[in-house]
Parts: C-alpha cells; structure tokens; sequence
C-alpha cells in the first residue's frame, strides 16, 4: 500500500511542485494550506510523514509541529521542515519541537525525494 | 582498519560473553526460566552473526553449532540438565578464548584451541559424534566464509546504534537501511537484540536495536554519512572503511602536493578519510578539555581524539601527520626570503584597505542601479580583492615561535637567579599573527612570565614538601580560535591567593570591606593599578606596576586578558588577540542614522525585540536572553543620539563576547557583515572610551568601530553598581 505523505503549505505552487514529485515516486499525498487546515485534514487519516512550512497563517508550523507532537496517533509521524528560513535559531527551534529533517527552499525535487526516503519506506 | 574492527567487535563480544555467564549460572538455579535460555541464545546468536560479517571464521564455525543446541533447548527439544549447563559454560570460555586469540593478533587459530572447540562440540553433539566435523564443515560452507572473507576486507562496515527515543522521534530505522542501499550493495547485516529487556521491562515505543551491516560500495565516507543525516541526534553512527578504502587514502596522502602547509583536519577531509561533521566534533571535543579550568593542562593532539573516538584509524592518521612533516620540511626547504621594507608592507596593505571600500562602493552602486550584467564582473572582482587582502595580510604574518623561544633565555636566567628550578614547555609556535601585534605582545608577555617565575613558582624545597615534582614547568601556548589568536601562560605554582589579593584591595580602597566578589571577580583585581600581594619588591617584579600595564597593552591592542588559578595548583592566564590590527570583519549596526561597527568576531548572536526572546530589567541593567542574564548598554543612550522622528519601536540585541565576559548591546538597526579597513581615530579622540577606530563605508559615510571590550566593562561596571546598591 502506498505510504501517505501529507504536505502543507500556504503556497498553492510548491504545493503542487512537491505533491508532483511525491506522487511521481509513487506516494499518496494530502495537501493542506496551512497548519489548522491539516489538523482537520489528517483527522483518521493514516500518515506516514509529513512535510510543513514553517510561515503560514492560521497556524505557522513550528505550532502545527507541537500539536501533531501532542496528538496520541499522530505523535510519532516524522516531520520534514520546509522553508526559506535557514536561521539556525528557527531551526533549533523546529528541531526542539521534534522536525526531524529540514529542507531549504528552493529546492529540487530530488532533493526533496531523497529527504523523503530516508525517513519512510517506499 | 582491522584494529578498529577487531576493537569493536572484541569490546562487544566480552559484554556478550558475560551477559551470557550470567544467564547460564541463573539457569543452573532455575533450569526452565525461558528468559535466561532467550539471553543465552542471544548472546551466542549475535556473536556467531557479528564474526561472520568482522570475517572471523573460527568464531562462526565454533558458535554455529552452539547456537542450534540452545535452538533445540529454547524449542524444547533437549533439556537442561547441570551437565549441559556446564558444557556450554565451557562453550562461553571456549568462545572467550578465541575472541581473546583474535585481540592478541594472532591471524590463525592455534591447533591446540581448534581440536578444544572440536571435543567441546563433540560433546555437546554426542549422538552425532562422527559427523561433527563435517557439519562444522557443512556449516562452514554454507555461510561462504572464504568469500566474506574477502569481502569483508573491501566492505564499509556500518555500526548503527539507535537510541531508545528514535521511534518515538518519528524515525524508521528500516527506511534509513532501504535508502543505504542507493549506495551500494548490502552484503550482509546483522540485528542486535541484545538490549532488549525482559518483556515486563519493554517498552513498545523504544528502540533497543542494533545494526551492523557490512556495505559494499563506491561512496565516500560524507555520502554514506549523509544517508543518516537525520538519524544523526537518535543514533550512534560509526563508518569504517574497507580495507581498500584505506589504501586509497593512504595513496591520496601520498599523492597530496604540498604547496600548502595545510591542518591535519583538512589534509583527512581532503582525502575523505574524515567528514566535516567527524572534524568539528572532534574539534569540539579538544576545545571542551581546553576551556576546563585547570590551570595546567595539555591539549590534546586532534590525531589522538580521531584515533580515539574510531573516526579514522591509526594508520591513516600517522600517514597524514607524516605527510603534514614531509610538506612542512619541503616548505621550508623550498621557501625563499626577499627582505621587503615594512613600511612598504604598510603601505600595500593601506592600498589593499582603500581597495576593499572601492570595491564596495562600486557595489553599492551597481545595486543601486540595478545593472545585473555588471553584477557579475563585481562579484568576481569582489573575490580577487579578498584574495588579494588575504594574501597581503597573510605578507605581515609570522609564527609566533620565535616570539616565545627568546624566553627560554629569560626562563633560565630568572630561575637560576632565584634559585628556582623550572623548565619552560612550548606549544603551538606554528600559530601565526600580524607581525605588528608580534612586536606588542613581546612586552606584556615578558612581564607575565617573569611575575610567574618570581610569584608564582615555589622553591623547589617548597615543591617537594607539597608533594610537588621538584621541577616547575612553566608552559606557553599559542592556539587559533575564531580569529583571534589565544596565548596561554601556564604555571604548576603556588597560584594566587585570594585571600592575600582582598586584603590589599580593601587596604587600597579599591573594594569596600565585606563586599561580595566571585572567586573570578577576586582574581580580576590583581589588574587594577596598584595591588602587588608580595611583600618585598624584588628587581622582577612586585612592584605593583605590572599587570594593570600588562592589561593596558592588551586592551589597546583590541585584545583581552584573563587569569585563571587555583591555591597550590597553579596560574593560567589566557590572552585573547585579534590576528591583525589593519582590517576587521565587522558587523554594521544602526541608532537613527549613526552606523556602528562590532567586530564580527566578537559577536555571538543577534536577536530581534520582536521575538520575545530577550527583555530589558532597566532597574537592574541586566538583559535576560532565554534565561540567561547579561549587562547591557544601549547605543543610543550610550552615545547620545538624537531621534529627529521619534523613536522606532523595534530594537534589536546583539550579543557580543570576549573571553568568558559576555554583554548585550541594544541598537535599533542590523545591517549585516561587512569587512572593513580600519582608520585610527586622530589623537585628541583617542582617550574615547567605547570607540576603538573608525571606518569609511563604501556609500562615503562613516562608521565608528565600537571597542566591544571597553563597552563590556562600562556595561558590566553599570550593572554591578545599581546591584552593589541594591546589596547596600
């Protein structure tokens, strides 16, 4: 069964570009614009990694990372932090809210995959 | 590489062993316990897979056959009666001697120690007792030891340790093994068990696995690193390279042309024998021991700690350091000198200095104008002119060796006229400074080390009555750290006594009676003008005119000086020195329209107000930055700025440190890095206090540079005032 790769971002482009890619490499994605729309988005759903932005409105994703951190099903699922913010103060703080990868916009999409395979199983 | 292996493989197999032991004693108690048949089958299971994969063939021919009997026993087939019990404790110490055959570096199994494994499994196996041999051969067969063993000679052997919170930080260990193989093709792979608990003590989330896994493959050691990138915080990595791996460092060592002198990190990282990531830690490491407050204490060569940690083997490490020798003589083989004319030298750095603020200038411009097609040309010139300021910086720097052999004269004549015995060590000549900052150093230096001979060192009757080598040793340093050079000055003395430095202070007036001081704050005032604790002034030194001079040399060369000591241990001072005096890389603040400079290699971090991550205690002058507490000193107020619209609401904080003294400067702008030629300010402004020079940007405007020292002691002076008063 392919894995589900949830992505969120307020950029309705990359978006498109990563959920192309993922889709491509064979994985089932899930998009969602920003931090409170993926809480409701991935409600009993099952998700394998998720991909978040760290600038969104509504809910930015450092906040999204703690409450899928705090969530019971959820709280385990490996998160790849994608931004243009390289700072090591905003990535100190992902890291502490529990990001496991970080990847810097822009990006290309092998790049990206290769994240991606590290962290869930084909 | 087979010392590292055989390391690895050895240390586990002993804890395996023992484990083992134990579990075998309890089963003599209680024969039935399925959890102590479990741990013994465990422990013969993990050793048998990790000497098939380390290619120790003995070991897997002995244990395979002690591994199916605990099959058959943990499956119910044999029982456990104490005569098995005893054999197979016998099979532990059989096993225990061949790994210990493996460590004494015996590459065959004597005949003596083989015909022992063969009658412990004969009896073991007594209903098979013919055939015996030929399973062990069958078996031998089967696992294809003789081709592993060539193999394992070309594989990347991987140890993959992942720690318990690694499910729980969202990490599959598998995923990261299935994207291994992108890189090559995985031979062989082993699962440790071992750390599992008993069922009752598991916990699901937890990790308790291990992997070794044995990789046969092109990449270099960074790229199968980067496979475990993100693993790197929830796991222990170390790569070992194949056999052929290490050949082909060591050919590329061969092979390095030395033009350049170049650091043994590098020399490994160039050859791919280190990562990145390896060096720094390894760096850190060495630093940590360094930053102890020990007063007398060595650094540890980096080689040792590579060695140490099995980042890289002995053999390659001694290659390069050969290597760096060999590159080393040829240099000064090979070196010619031309005599030059300082001030010539001067004046081509003077020129390189207005070619840097040209340059940024033409910069400035071409964004201003948005002429993309310039932009590049810019660029490129922008990298020959660094190129050229580092190479005519690099003409003025000399080592600091020389500095420090002349006084091994000064040692030797001091001590003898006061009959004292002490030897002088030096390290780190080879570090490099602007010969400018060499000629003022000497001066300071000489007085430090002459107050050590005369104070600091006991007689060598006091030594041995305390216990002492007879000998002092007496040790200078010198070290590159973050663009500065570090000195140290080091003594095995009587170190300083407080209680003798408060007393003279308070008789000086220079601290009220009673008043509270840190042990560091104490030792700081041997520093002020005044304070000598010795009795008699001898010709040396004991005139209390010493260290607040000392203290002023250093300051004006934009440096920093620290003491270190303990009672009976001894004195360490560090002096902290920028490399060159002519050129500063910088950091570009703004209050209003004012533009300030903070050399870069003083500032720790920046922090703007809006992040909540710092406050203002007014009342007490203290910032507090996540916690931690720091003086501050705010620009505006500092230099008196008039605010022509108001004030803007958003500050920021730059963090700035010298030695271990930290301090927060308030502006209202960042503007970023910048390098800059640094202009003396003319004499009537030279006693400003806060302001070391002056700069002109590449707009035309100017810039003070701050004198980040001298505003960490007003800040610091600020703060301890109003909390002196608070106390009062």
């Amino acid at each position: 069964m392919a894995k589900t790769i949830l992505v969120v971002d307020d950029s309705a482009s990359i978006r498109q570009v990563v959920g192309i890619a993922l889709k491509g490499a064979g994985y089932d994605v899930i998009q969602a614009c920003d931090g409170k729309d993926a809480l409701g988005k991935m409600s009993g759903q099952k998700i394998n990694l998720i991909i978040s932005d760290v600038n969104m409105p509504n809910m930015d994703g450092i906040s999204f990372l703690k409450e899928v951190k705090q969530h019971p099903k959820y709280k385990f699922t490996p998160v790849i932090m994608l931004t243009t913010e390289a700072g090591q103060g905003k990535m100190a703080e992902g890291r502490a809210a529990g990001a496991k990868a970080w990847v810097v916009k822009p990006f290309q999409p092998p790049q990206m995959l290769d994240a991606v395979a590290k962290l869930v199983l084909p | 590489m087979l010392d590292d292996t055989k390391k690895i493989f050895i240390q586990e197999s002993e804890e395996l062993l023992e484990q083992m032991e134990n579990a075998l004693l309890e089963m003599e108690q209680v024969p039935d316990d399925a959890e102590h048949l479990n741990s013994v089958f465990r422990a013969i299971h993990t050793i048998k897979g990790a000497a098939g994969i380390f290619g120790f063939d003995a070991i897997v021919a002995f244990t395979h056959p002690v591994e199916s009997v605990m099959d058959n026993v943990r499956n119910g087939i044999r029982l456990v009666d104490p005569d098995l019990v005893a054999l197979l404790l016998k099979c532990k110490d059989h096993t225990a001697n061949l790994v210990e055959s493996i460590s004494d570096g015996q590459e065959d199994i004597s005949e003596a120690l083989l015909e022992a494994g063969q009658t412990l499994l004969d009896e073991l196996n007594p209903e098979q007792k013919s055939g015996a041999l030929d399973v062990v051969k069958n078996k031998r067969e089967n696992i294809e030891v003789s081709d592993r063993k060539n193999a394992s000679d070309d594989n990347w052997v991987i140890s993959l340790d992942f720690k318990s919170d690694a499910l729980r930080n969202g990490l599959d260990p598998l995923s990261f093994i299935n994207y291994l193989k992108r890189m090559g093709e995985i031979v062989e792979i082993i699962t440790f068990t071992h750390d599992f608990p008993c069922w009752e003590d598991m916990e699901p989330e937890s990790c308790y696995l291990s992997f070794r896994i044995a990789l046969l493959s092109s990449a270099s050691k960074e790229e199968i690193k980067s496979v475990f990138e993100f693993a790197m915080d929830d796991c222990e990595l170390r790569i070992i390279p194949p056999r052929s791996e290490l050949e082909k460092y060591l050919a590329l060592l061969e092979e390095l042309t030395g033009e350049e002198l170049n650091k043994l990190g590098e020399l490994l990282i160039q050859v791919g024998a280190l990562t990145e990531q390896e060096l720094s830690n390894a760096l850190q490491v060495q630093s940590s021991v360094l930053s102890d407050d020990a007063a007398t204490q060595e650094v540890k060569p980096l080689g040792e700690i590579l060695v140490e940690q099995h980042v890289v083997s002995k053999g390659v490490v001694d290659k390069a350091v050969e290597k760096q020798e060999s590159i080393r003589e040829k240099i000064a083989q090979e070196t010619q000198y031309i005599r030059v004319d300082a001030d010539r030298l001067g004046q081509l750095i003077n020129l390189v200095g207005e070619l840097v603020i040209s340059n940024a200038a033409v910069k400035l411009l071409v964004e201003k104008h948005d002429l993309a097609d310039v932009q590049e040309v810019v660029n490129g010139v922008e990298g020959l002119v660094e190129n050229i300021r580092d190479h005519a910086l690099q003409l003025r720097m000399v080592q600091i060796g020389d500095t420090f052999s002349r006084f091994r004269r000064v040692v030797r004549d001091v001590s003898k006229d006061l009959n004292k015995d002490v030897e002088l060590v030096i390290t780190g000549g080879e570090a490099e400074l602007d010969k400018t900052v060499v000629e003022k150093i000497n001066d300071p230096l000489t007085h430090l080390v002459r107050n050590s001979l005369d104070h600091g060192f006991e007689t060598p009757e006091e030594r041995v009555a305390q216990g002492k080598p007879k000998k002092g040793v007496l040790r200078l340093n010198a070290l590159h750290d973050s663009g500065h050079i570090v000195i140290q000055i080091a003594d095995d003395g009587a170190g300083l006594d407080t209680k003798k430095i408060r007393k003279k202070a308070e008789e000086k007036g220079l601290i009220y009676a009673g008043q509270e001081l840190s042990h560091r704050e104490i030792l700081r005032l041997i520093f002020e003008p005044g304070l000598t604790t010795k009795d008699t002034a001898s010709n040396i030194s004991g005139r209390g005119v010493g260290m607040d001079v000392v203290k002023r040399n250093i300051d004006a060369l934009r440096g920093s000086i620290e003491v270190d000591s303990e009672r009976g241990k001894g004195t360490l001072v560090t002096i902290h020195l920028p490399l060159t005096l002519a050129i500063i890389e910088g950091f570009m603040v703004g209050v209003e329209k004012e533009r300030f400079v903070i050399p870069l290699s003083m500032v720790e971090e920046c922090v703007e107000m809006d992040t909540n991550e710092w406050h203002l205690d007014k009342n007490s002058h203290y910032v507090n930055l996540r916690g931690q507490v720091m003086p501050y000193i705010k620009l505006s107020e500092f230099f008196g700025v008039n605010y022509q619209h108001g004030r803007r609401g958003r500050e920021s904080l730059v963090v700035v440190r010298v030695g271990r003294a930290k301090a927060g400067i308030v502006v209202d702008r960042l503007f970023g890095e910048l390098q800059t030629v640094i202009k003396p300010l003319g004499k009537v402004f030279q006693g400003l206090k806060g302001v070391s020079g002056a700069t002109v940007l590449g707009s035309g405007d100017i810039a003070l540079i701050l004198d980040v020292q001298g505003l960490i002691g007003l800040a610091s002076a600020k703060a301890s005032d109003v909390k002196t008063l608070e106390s009062v």
